[in-house]
């Protein structure tokens, strides 16, 4: 039988794999920290465009980041970024349900408005901001706000594509894990995405 | 539309992304930190041993012994205010099974010690032996 310097060395013959050896530990989490500095920039900025709010924006990354470490850490890293951001195109769409449900509850307050084409107003949305939505320093000038707002007029899933695929560099197959569908369906909104974005953008550009 | 003009137009679009990116301002930078590092943490944390982790759940899992004893004393006390038939203490072995499994702490406490007797046997046998040769 063996014998161990100490009981922590005893634990992991007896316990198996639950208990990464401390080495392994701090060399996946020194990893984790490599990935997430890497990616934690764009993918705020990605939440951004899609949510238009820098504190949501914030949160679903935050959150991404969380479940990412603490379900997924000790998963290979190759397969970590497209997990990340399937845990946050999640995010994005569980706060747009969300502030759809909310909006749809506004319209029962006093005081909502209606919009001419029929639209629930939150009146919320008629408050002054402190400081505008997106700061200036974001913006990299007309051209990215004009994107910025085609993105955003975009179809959910065509505009994830897009994003995964042109300002991630994910391939498809990623792309594919990402947004959890097939491959095919990548090519279709990523193709179908860069075709209104041309359409929309080409006058202007 | 050909695909030259295609790829100008990712080129050009993902340059912009890229741009925006760099822009950002420092409060925000500050915060992505704070919040990998919150993760990070979260990620070393789930990833201790049990002995490691024992202050998360010793808390709970001592207020679900206190109530636990507790219950037995008030139950089992001959001064308590009803007399305890033997249906009576039946049905207040279940009651007591039910308070015992509502804290998922106290199950797990009570799985953990099962583990450590033998944990603890293996490792004193493991420490007794004589190492190879």
């Amino acid at each position: 039988m063996p014998r161990f310097a100490t009981l922590n060395q005893a634990w992991m013959v007896w316990d198996g794999p639950a208990p990464a050896p401390e080495g392994a530990v701090l060399e996946y989490t020194r990893e984790l920290e490599k990935f997430l500095a890497e990616i934690e920039r764009r993918a705020f900025r990605m939440a951004q465009i899609a949510l238009r709010d820098p504190d949501d924006a914030m949160d679903v990354v935050q959150d991404a980041m969380l479940k990412l470490a603490r379900s997924y850490a000790s998963r290979p890293s190759a397969e970590w970024r497209p997990l990340f951001y399937r845990i946050m195109e999640n995010g994005i769409r569980d706060l747009q349900r969300r502030r759809s449900v909310r909006k749809r509850f506004m319209t029962w307050l006093p005081g909502a408005k209606q919009d001419p084409d029929g639209e629930a107003q939150d009146p919320l949305d008629n408050v002054a901001d402190a400081a505008p939505a997106i700061p200036d320093a974001l913006m990299q000038g007309q051209a990215m706000e004009q994107l910025e707002v085609s993105l955003r007029a975009l179809p959910a899933r065509q505009r994830e594509a897009f994003m995964l695929r042109n300002f991630e560099g994910l391939d498809v197959a990623e792309t594919a894990t990402a947004m959890g569908c097939s491959e095919g369906s990548v090519k279709t909104h990523y193709s179908r995405a860069v075709h209104s974005l041309r359409e929309q953008l080409g006058e202007v550009w | 539309m050909n695909e030259r003009s295609d790829d100008s137009f990712e080129a050009r679009t993902k340059a912009l992304f890229h741009d925006s990116v760099d822009g950002l301002d420092y409060a925000l930078r500050s915060r992505l930190t704070q919040a990998r590092n919150a993760a990070i943490e979260a990620a070393a944390s789930s990833r201790r041993p049990w002995f490691a982790r024992i202050g998360v759940w010793s808390p709970a899992a001592g207020v679900t012994a206190a109530a636990v004893l507790g219950a037995f004393l008030w139950l089992g006390s001959p001064l308590g205010q009803h007399a305890v038939t033997l249906a009576d203490g039946q049905s207040n072995l279940e009651d007591l099974e039910i308070v015992a499994s509502s804290d998922e702490g106290s199950g797990d406490a009570m799985d953990m010690l099962q583990d450590d007797i033998e944990f603890y046997d293996w490792a004193e046998k493991a420490a007794n032996s004589e190492p190879a040769a």
